[in-house]
């Protein structure tokens, strides 16, 4: 499969230019990726905090979707401070980091999203938000759920989020 | 009996011993020479020790007792193609990779994208040799040209010690004439590499693949490109996974089959005529 060449053209391609406040974290490997992600606008829900994403990549990739998720980061402390990347509060965004978004599902996935797109929409999907919420059932969901995000069903009714 | 010969030599295969067998397909061929698996196998050995000229002979055969028309031939063909890249056929393998790509599409047979990266890599070592060629004799003509240039600046400095010798001109005037004259015959030289340069202009040129000719799910150019309902166009392999799988347009997400997909000629002709001056985008 194409999944390694194509990732690597991404990366180049990422590597000569990226949207303001989105940055590369880590690319060594081809299966697993991370990027930094800042919301641009004066929200005051995001402000000051820059998001950490894991993007985990199949040898399917692009003809599925990649696995994206937040992950945390809490500074030891001999750690600067600045180190530290939460969670983003977010009514779609659960408090382990699971994000439910359509265009990550196997479902709403196309091909022809890129890295650099997705992280561009959650950072679009940030900026919009004004609930200083999680999603309904969060803590169920944190201590419960097994499942790949991908293959969970999201329900995606709430298009005003 | 010949058939355990082969187990045997795709247990040696497996271990990595491809010279062990080569050996006992050979033994295997002797015995029953009717049977096309073990043709495949020492072709594919071959294929690791890089006996080009053994890989053309077994895959042939191995076409021939399977039929040309067999969707079992493929892998075979396949083979066939490779080695005559190895052997330095390119345009021979593009023919036979392309062939077997079509035949390979028909038949819906799992080759077809091993077949279409062989297309691509015949495509870019017709390119390469015409390439080595234009280059080679491009640097032929600028030799010839320098040299020429050289023999004039030899023959003017002669002239001028002539003219030393039988007092026509003073020693200061003769220093003057000889200096000139090198600074001439250099800056000559100068301009003829420079207009090379340009000419070669493979070289300085910047390699960029326009965008139109990329596909958007595998980002490589195209070979084969086929046109949505939508009006987007993809390379066939890809977005045929892809329709298969999802039963939607990657764009606008509206329910879609792969006979919804047409073949769009017309940018297959672009990227043909693109790859065809510039077989470096085939590793772009």
């Amino acid at each position: 499969m194409f999944a390694s060449k194509r990732l690597g053209k991404e990366l180049m391609k990422m590597q000569e230019h990226l949207p303001p406040g989105i940055s590369i974290v880590k690319s060594e490997n081809l299966e697993e990726w991370q990027m930094d992600i800042k919301v641009l606008d004066d929200n005051p829900l995001y402000q000051n905090e820059i998001y950490r994403l894991k993007f985990t990549f199949g040898s399917k990739y692009p003809i599925e979707p990649p696995e994206v998720q937040f992950i945390e980061i809490k500074p030891t402390s001999t750690e600067p401070p600045e180190t530290k990347r939460p969670i983003p509060i977010h009514p779609h965004i659960y408090s382990n980091g699971i994000i439910c978004l359509d265009l990550l599902s196997s479902a709403g996935w196309s091909p022809v999203q890129t890295v650099e797109s997705i992280c561009m929409s959650i950072q679009s999907m940030l900026t919009a938000n004004t609930r200083d919420e999680r999603p309904p059932g969060d803590s169920d969901f944190v201590s419960y759920n097994r499942r790949r995000p991908r293959d969970i069903n999201f329900m995606y009714d709430d298009d005003n989020v | 009996m010949s058939f355990e010969l082969k187990e045997r030599g795709n247990q040696l295969y497996k271990e990595g011993d491809y010279n062990g067998a080569e050996e006992l397909y050979s033994q295997a061929i002797s015995k029953n020479p009717r049977e096309p698996t073990f043709f495949t196998n020492r072709a594919l050995t071959r294929t690791k020790l890089e006996k080009w000229a053994g890989v053309e002979q077994d895959a042939r055969a191995a076409v021939d007792l399977y039929g040309q028309k067999s969707p079992n031939s493929l892998k075979s063909r396949w083979y066939l193609a490779q080695a005559l890249l190895g052997l330095h056929r390119s345009q021979e393998a593009y023919e036979v990779a392309i062939d077997a790509y079509r035949a390979s599409l028909t038949a819906k047979s799992g080759q077809t994208e091993n077949l279409s990266k062989t297309v691509l890599r015949a495509k870019q070592a017709i390119w390469a040799a015409k390439e080595t060629s234009r280059l080679r004799e491009m640097n032929q003509t600028l030799t010839t040209m320098e040299q020429l240039i050289e023999t004039d600046l030899k023959r003017g400095l002669d002239d001028l010690q002539g003219q030393l010798d039988r007092g026509a001109i003073g020693e200061t005037g003769f220093l003057e004439d000889q200096k000139a004259l090198r600074e001439d015959s250099e800056k000559n030289i100068q301009n003829l590499r420079e207009a090379f340069r340009i000419a070669s202009k493979g070289e300085v040129q910047e390699r960029v693949v326009p965008d139109y000719l990329v596909d958007g799910i595998t980002f490589e150019i195209m070979h084969d490109p086929v046109i949505t309902p939508s009006g987007t166009s993809f390379d066939r392999i890809g977005i045929t996974k892809y329709v298969e799988q999802s039963g939607v347009d990657p764009i606008t997400r509206a329910p879609s089959s792969v006979n919804d997909l047409r073949p769009n000629y017309a940018l297959k002709a672009a990227c043909e005529e693109f790859l065809t001056n510039n077989g470096w985008a085939v590793d772009w």
